[in-house]
């Protein structure tokens, strides 16, 4: 790893970023459900679904969908293999282009949970179970924006991402059977991992999340293996 | 002279079609070699191999005395510069902000920005947004991009193909003077008459195949026919084989007044090319 290369990344990202006025308004949708979700409380504490269904728009809807894009306009545009082919490492190339996401998703979750109330996520297993939900929505997002090859592809992915991996704590809002198979896969789900550990702070949830993080981390490496050459 | 490029029996194929077909040529160091051929004919795939952006399926390559099973790494890639179609910029940012990025990668000073803007005349650029330069212009900061880091060896795959003439000679100006640096230039090219005054050695591929190699001089000599084409200011075109024999018929000609032009039959590369291969070079 080379801090100065990650650093240009990261410098050229933030710049780019800050003329793309799609990723711009992308941090503005959690902080408005938040403000919505808020006055629908009338003070009130939120139950902890609703939390983390803010939480899970988040990381989709910014960490995801951020990452997505800026890689699959890299792999569009074919400045990512620029990237390369130049003394920039794998990982180099990766935490550069993730430093921008995370500063973003970083204030646009600290501002969200700040109007809904941060106090819930002050303890261990609730900041285990968030960084590691940053990294697996992280992970996924790199891993689809190299896969999709063009932006415009990238929208087709996004909702399955965000209905199946931001959105899951909604499931309990569709009248399903409580003991049924859809809702049983649904709270293995990573989100879902995320509420039980916060609940019961469960240490083996924070382990399932985990394997989500690995699993995501795995289809990234291979979609950029995939890119790195034309073979 | 030590070999820059080493390539022995390289093969590439894709499913049933075999791009490469045991190619093997050396690039001396300092050397300029062009790799000429029409569209489809290996170019940029041999560009990709010897760049490590495609793996060889059988055969030897060596660039820079590194194997390629090791052209991934850093040391590798700090040492080579890269003007292919693959290249391209980043649209939003600025020609000095793309030009830093890649010098910060590189690990080369800032100064060279201004150096290599000024070589390829785009100083009153450099602070104009990628998106709205001309093509001619972004393949000149494609080529800045490319040489910045003061590479020992360079692949350009048509680097002067968007580039009007003015631009073009002032871009092999900048190509001599690099190569009289000591920097090993491998390009490729459809404009014959670059090849021509920028290589010191050209390689024909056709087919995946290499036809000939050897200096464009060496080249023109071997496939002209030596002979002499006379115009007379009469208007007739004689054609004299270089003869023992013609001598008189010569010596007579220039005696009598009546030459107008006479020059020795010496072919293009684009001829050769066609009279090698049987395609033309487009």
């Amino acid at each position: 790893m080379n801090i100065q290369r990650i650093s240009a990344i990261f410098e050229k990202d933030i710049k780019d970023f800050m003329k793309n006025m799609m990723l711009l308004t992308m941090p503005i949708i959690p902080v408005v459900l938040a403000l919505i979700y808020d006055r629908m409380g009338d003070g009130e504490e939120l139950p902890l679904m609703l939390i983390y269904l803010i939480v899970g728009v988040t990381f989709s809807a910014v960490t995801a969908s951020c990452m997505m894009t800026m890689m699959a306009e890299e792999n569009e545009k074919k400045t990512l293999r620029g990237l390369i082919l130049s003394p920039a490492s794998f990982f180099d190339i990766i935490i550069g282009k993730s430093l921008v996401t995370g500063l973003i998703t970083m204030i646009s979750l600290a501002v969200s949970l700040m109007i809904i109330g941060i106090e819930p996520f002050l303890n261990v297993q609730a900041i285990i179970g968030l960084i590691l939900l940053f990294l697996f929505f992280l992970l996924l997002g790199i891993g689809i924006g190299l896969f999709s090859k063009s932006i415009a592809a990238t929208s087709a992915y996004l909702m399955p991402v965000m209905f199946l991996f931001g959105f899951t704590p909604i499931i309990y809002s569709l009248g399903l059977n409580e003991g049924g198979m859809t809702i049983a896969i649904a709270e293995t789900f990573p989100i879902m991992k995320a509420v039980e550990a916060h609940d019961n702070n469960s240490w083996s949830s924070i382990g399932i999340i985990a394997l989500w993080v690995v699993g995501a981390a795995l289809f990234m490496y291979i979609c950029f293996k995939k890119t790195a050459t034309d073979d | 002279m030590e070999n820059t490029i080493e390539v022995k029996g390289m093969r590439k194929v894709f499913g049933q079609n075999a791009a490469i077909k045991h190619v093997s040529f050396n690039v001396k160091r300092g050397e300029i070699f062009g790799l000429l051929g029409p569209s489809g004919s290996g170019k940029t795939t041999t560009i990709k191999i010897l760049t490590g952006e495609l793996g060889q399926t059988t055969g030897d390559v060596k660039v820079l005395g590194i194997d390629s099973n090791r052209f991934g790494t850093a040391d590798f890639k700090a040492r080579i510069g890269i003007l292919s179609d693959n290249s391209s910029l980043y649209e939003r940012l600025t020609v000095y902000d793309n030009l830093k990025l890649f010098c910060r990668l590189y690990n080369a000073p800032l100064a060279h920005i201004d150096d290599m803007l000024r070589e390829v005349n785009l100083e009153d650029e450099r602070s104009k947004t990628v998106s709205k330069l001309s093509k001619g212009m972004k393949q000149r900061v494609l080529l800045a991009k490319a040489l910045m880091h003061k590479p020992d060896l360079v692949f350009l795959d048509e680097p002067t193909s968007a580039l009007d003439p003015g631009n073009a000679a002032q871009i092999h100006r900048g190509l001599q003077k690099l190569n009289e640096a000591g920097t090993t230039i491998f390009i490729t090219t459809h404009n014959m008459e670059e090849a021509t005054v920028l290589c010191d050695r050209v390689a024909f591929l056709h087919n995946g195949e290499l036809q000939e190699l050897d200096s464009p001089n060496v080249l023109r000599y071997k496939y002209s026919t030596h002979a002499f084409h006379v115009e007379t200011f009469a208007g007739d075109k004689l054609v004299i084989e270089n003869e023992r024999g013609n001598a008189d018929q010569i010596r007579d000609l220039i005696a009598s007044g009546q030459v107008k032009t006479m020059h020795t039959d010496n072919p293009t590369l684009g001829q050769i090319f066609l009279k090698v291969t049987g395609k033309e070079l487009v």
